[in-house]
């Protein structure tokens, strides 16, 4: 992983067309700014390894409960 | 041809069947082809099984029977990537996390599984509005 020390108000360009600025540093919290083309996802993630997460939780095996809830 | 399945028996289908999942599904992102097929008791529910793996199969439902104005917009680059031409070919489904417990039953409504059935294309989206849960409870609370 490359490792590069920004300071307040700093960029930085990834490629041609993704720019990282950091807008402001309080307390232990970065605050971002991201400039990149609209095919680019950008995800906290936290929230993709929850949804990972929830995808392993639907893999389940016994579906025979399913049946008594049919009346619902 | 015949998918025998490790939890939900031997399944028929077709290759024009087999739904195929580019970038995979998090947390399967090895696994790119899947059928689905309802589940053999209730048939509100359905089974995405991976052809790929027989232990792999996700229990999924319509989002709209439990919140009938669920919503949100596709990106044109979804579109795009799923070859989706009318709102009619898309369908929306979302995964379902059972428990012993009725009203432990949620589903997933933050990242709902678009499938365009004409290109048997799909893809789990995630969406940004924070209206709506990963943990939805599947039943209201009158249970």
């Amino acid at each position: 992983m490359l490792v590069v020390k920004r300071k307040e108000g700093e960029s930085l360009l990834i490629g041609e067309d993704i720019e990282i600025n950091i807008v402001s540093i309080e307390n232990g919290s970065v605050k971002i700014g991201i400039n990149a083309p609209k095919n680019i996802t950008i995800l906290r993630k936290e929230l993709y390894k929850e949804i990972e997460e929830e995808n392993k939780n639907a893999v389940n095996i016994d579906t025979s409960m399913l049946k008594s809830l049919k009346k619902r | 041809m015949k998918l025998q399945t490790k939890y939900h028996g031997i399944q028929e289908y077709s290759e024009k069947d087999v739904i195929f999942f580019k970038k995979g599904i998090p947390g399967f992102d090895n696994l790119t082809k899947f059928i689905i097929f309802p589940v053999k008791d209730n048939e509100v529910f359905s089974i995405l099984h991976s052809i790929e793996d027989s232990n792999i199969g996700l229990i999924v439902t319509s989002p709209f029977n439990v919140m009938s104005e669920y919503e949100f917009k596709l990106s044109d680059e979804t579109i795009k990537r799923l070859k989706i031409e009318k709102a009619e070919d898309v369908l929306v489904i979302n995964t379902v996390t059972l428990s012993s417990k009725p009203e432990n039953i949620t589903i997933n409504l933050r990242a709902p599984i678009i499938i365009n059935i004409k290109e048997k294309l799909g893809e789990q989206i995630i969406l940004n509005n924070e209206k709506y849960l990963i943990k939805h409870p599947l039943f209201k609370e009158e249970l």
